[in-house]
C-alpha cells in the first residue's frame, strides 16, 4: 500500500506547478469552510455569553424606548418618557420573578468632551439589586456603593481608563456642577458594562430631577419558571415594553441567518471549484500518462491497481491541501475574525470564530471526502484504459 | 415597534469593547484636525508606539527620570499605546508631528495634544478632552498660544512634582488663566513635558542617533 502512495506522490511531483496550484485551491476551500463552520459555532456561543452576562432574561422599558434612547443620545436626555417606579412592586409580585433591578439611565451633554462636545451617560442602579444581578463582576479597586443616596460612582474599566479615575478620585457632572466620588473600578468584563458609569439610583433620580422614575427594570426569572408566561403578563402592563433577551438573541440570529446562508453558499462554491480543480488536475495527469498506464496494465497491473493509484494521487492532494487549509484557518482565525468584525453590523464579545477540534476535523473530513469523490471519475477513466489502444496512442 | 426595540437592544449589546488593550490618545477626527493644524499639508501617516515595544523597562526608567516623576496609577503604564501622526508636506517630506497624551485631571481624564514642527518645536497646543470647573478658561486660545514656540529644552528644568519652573524660563512665564484650577494647570504642564519627552524618545533621539536635534 505504501508503494502506491510513494508512486502517487512521485507522479504528483512530476508537475509541480500544477500540483501546487491544485493544493492551493483545496487549501483555500478548506480554509473558508473551517472558518465559516467556526464562525457558526463561535458567534452563537459569544452571543449566548453576552446575553447571559446581562444578568437578566427580561427587560421592561418605558414604551417608545428605542426612539427615546436615540433622543437620549442626541439631545442629552431631554423630553424622555419614563416608567413609574411603582411598576417595580407589580413586577416583583409575579411568582415567576426571582429578582429585579430597577435602572434609570440619564445622559448629559459635556461640552468639554472632544472638540465639539460629547455625551456622558450615567446608569442609576440599586446598591442591593443590581450587584446581585452581576455576581461575576470583580473589582480592580474598591467595591459597590452601599448608601442608596450616596454621591458615589462605580466605573467600568473602560470608563475609568478614559476618565483616568481611581478609587477616591472625584468626577464632575457636567452642567450640574456636582461632584461625585469614585468608590469602585470594575475589572474588564468584555461587555458593554466596561464603559458604564454606575451611580446609586436615588442619586441619579435626585440629580436629574427624575424622582420615582425609571427607564428600565431588569428581571431575572426563577429557575425553571415559564418566561413566556411572565412575558404575557407583563405585556398587559400599560405604557411599558417587554424585551425578552431570548427574542433579542433570536432577532440577531435571524438578521445573521441570511448573511450566513449567502456565506455558506460561497463556501459551497469554493468547495465545488476545488473539486473541479481536482478533477481537472488528476484527469489531465491521467490523459498525459495514457500510454504509461497502458504499459502498466500490459505488464499485469489490474484495473483495481490503477484505480487505487489514481485515487491515491487524489487522496494525497486532498490530505495535504485540506490539512494546510485547516491549519491556516486555525492559525489565522484572529485575523479572519478582525476582518469579519469589520463587515458585521453587530458582533458579540469573545471569539466569534471558534475552530474547535471537531470543527477542524469536520472541515478536513468534508474536503477530503469531496476531493475523493471528485477523484472517482479520473480513477475510473484510468482503470478503463485498454492497454493496446493506449500503447498505440489511441483512445484518449 | 417590537422589532425596533429588539434591534435597539441588539445595537446596545454592540456597545462593547473588542480589544482589551489599554486606551491610547487618538485624534477624534484626524483628517479634519490635520487639515486645521497644518493647512499646507498633503497627508499624514499614523504610527502606533508604546514604551513597552520601543524600549521596555529601560526606556520607562529613562522617561521617568527625564520627567522627574514616576508613571503612576492604574492607567499610566508601560503598555499604553501612543498614536503619532506624522504630517507630510506637498513633497512628501515630514513637516511636523501631532501627538497626544492622557493625563489625570482633577475631575477626569485630560487629553493634551501638541502639534510640532519637524524639529520638535510646538506649533499648537490644545485640550481634546478636559473636565474642569474652569474648562472654559483653560481651553481659551490665549492659554494655548502661550505654548507656541516652546520645545523640550524649555521644559527640562520644570519640576513636575512641585509644579515649579525655574524663574526666568519660558515655562515660568506661562500664565494659569484660572488660579482655582491650579491642579489642572499643573496637570497640563506635566502632560506637555511627558508628551515632548515621549516624542523625543520615539522620534528625535532615534532619527539623530541619540543626539538632540
Amino acid at each position: 500500500m505504501n508503494g502506491v502512495y510513494y508512486i502517487a506522490a512521485k507522479n504528483l511531483l512530476r508537475k509541480k506547478t500544477r500540483t501546487a496550484l491544485t493544493l492551493a485551491g483545496i487549501g483555500l476551500s478548506s480554509w473558508v469552510l473551517a472558518s465559516l463552520l467556526g464562525f457558526n459555532a463561535g458567534y452563537k456561543a459569544a452571543l449566548d455569553h453576552d446575553i447571559d452576562n446581562m444578568g437578566f432574561q427580561v427587560l421592561l422599558t418605558a414604551k417608545g424606548c428605542p426612539y427615546e434612547a436615540a433622543t437620549l443620545m442626541l439631545k442629552g436626555g431631554t423630553g424622555l418618557r419614563y416608567m413609574d417606579q411603582s411598576f417595580l412592586a407589580k413586577v416583583n409580585a409575579e411568582p415567576e420573578v426571582d429578582r429585579t433591578a430597577p435602572m434609570l439611565m440619564h445622559a448629559v451633554f459635556d461640552p468639554d468632551k472632544g472638540e465639539s462636545g460629547g455625551m456622558t451617560a450615567y446608569l442609576g442602579v440599586g446598591p442591593d439589586s443590581f450587584p446581585a444581578m452581576k455576581p461575576y463582576f470583580e473589582f480592580k479597586q474598591g467595591g459597590w456603593f452601599r448608601d442608596p443616596a450616596a454621591y458615589e460612582a462605580v466605573l467600568g474599566y473602560e470608563a475609568a481608563e478614559l476618565e483616568q479615575r481611581e478609587v477616591g478620585d472625584k468626577m464632575l457632572i457636567p452642567d450640574k456642577n456636582i461632584e461625585i466620588k469614585v468608590v469602585g473600578i470594575i475589572k474588564r468584563t468584555g461587555t458593554q458594562d466596561d464603559g458604564t458609569i454606575y451611580m446609586p439610583l436615588q442619586t441619579v433620580q435626585k440629580i436629574f430631577g427624575k424622582e420615582g422614575k425609571l427607564t428600565g427594570i431588569g428581571i431575572r426569572v426563577k429557575k425553571g419558571a415559564p418566561v413566556a408566561k411572565l412575558e404575557e403578563k407583563l405585556y398587559d402592563l400599560p405604557d411599558v415594553q417587554v424585551v425578552s433577551m431570548a427574542q433579542v438573541k433570536s432577532t440577531i440570529m435571524n438578521l445573521l441567518a441570511s448573511a450566513k446562508a449567502m456565506v455558506f453558499a460561497i463556501a459551497a462554491i469554493a468547495v465545488l471549484i476545488a473539486m473541479a480543480g481536482v478533477v481537472n488536475t488528476v484527469l489531465m495527469s491521467v490523459f498525459e500518462r495514457y500510454e504509461e498506464i497502458g504499459i502498466l496494465k500490459s505488464m499485469g497491473a489490474m484495473p483495481s491497481d490503477v484505480f487505487r493509484l489514481i485515487l491515491a494521487e487524489t487522496g494525497l492532494l486532498c490530505l495535504f491541501g485540506g490539512a494546510v487549509g485547516v491549519a491556516g484557518a486555525m492559525l489565522l482565525s484572529r485575523v479572519t475574525e478582525i476582518a469579519m468584525r469589520h463587515f458585521l453590523l453587530y458582533a458579540p464579545n469573545g471569539r466569534i470564530i471558534d475552530i474547535t477540534p471537531s470543527v477542524a476535523a469536520g472541515s478536513f473530513a468534508a474536503v477530503v471526502a469531496a476531493g475523493l469523490l471528485s477523484g472517482l471519475y479520473p480513477a475510473w477513466r484510468a482503470a478503463s484504459v485498454r492497454p493496446l489502444e493506449a500503447i498505440r496512442g489511441e483512445g484518449v | 415597534m417590537k422589532k425596533i426595540a429588539l434591534l435597539f437592544f441588539a445595537v446596545m449589546l454592540s456597545c462593547r469593547i473588542v480589544s482589551f488593550a489599554a486606551v491610547g490618545c487618538d485624534l477624534n477626527d484626524p483628517d479634519r484636525d490635520v487639515a486645521r493644524l497644518y493647512p499646507g499639508s498633503a497627508g499624514y501617516r499614523t504610527v502606533y508606539l508604546s514604551i513597552k515595544q520601543a524600549g521596555g523597562e529601560a526606556m520607562l526608567a529613562r522617561v521617568e527620570k527625564r520627567l522627574g516623576d514616576k508613571f503612576s496609577g492604574l492607567f499610566e503604564t508601560i503598555d499604553v499605546p501612543y498614536t503619532l501622526y506624522e504630517i507630510q508636506g506637498p513633497d512628501r517630506r515630514t513637516i511636523g508631528y501631532i501627538h497626544g497624551v492622557n493625563q489625570k485631571g482633577s475631575y477626569g481624564g485630560i487629553q493634551v495634544f501638541l502639534a510640532l514642527d519637524s524639529s520638535g518645536t510646538i506649533k499648537s497646543f490644545y485640550f481634546q478632552k478636559l473636565t474642569s470647573r474652569q474648562a472654559k478658561e483653560l481651553r481659551s486660545p490665549e492659554f494655548g498660544t502661550q505654548f507656541r514656540g516652546l520645545a523640550l529644552k524649555d521644559f527640562e528644568s520644570y519640576d513636575v512634582p512641585s509644579g515649579k519652573a525655574k524663574p526666568g524660563t519660558a515655562v515660568a512665564a506661562l500664565k494659569n488663566p484660572a488660579p482655582e484650577a491650579v491642579q489642572d494647570f499643573k496637570a497640563a504642564l506635566r502632560a506637555v513635558k511627558k508628551n515632548l519627552i515621549l516624542l523625543d524618545e520615539f522620534v528625535f533621539s532615534v532619527s539623530t542617533g541619540g543626539k538632540k536635534p
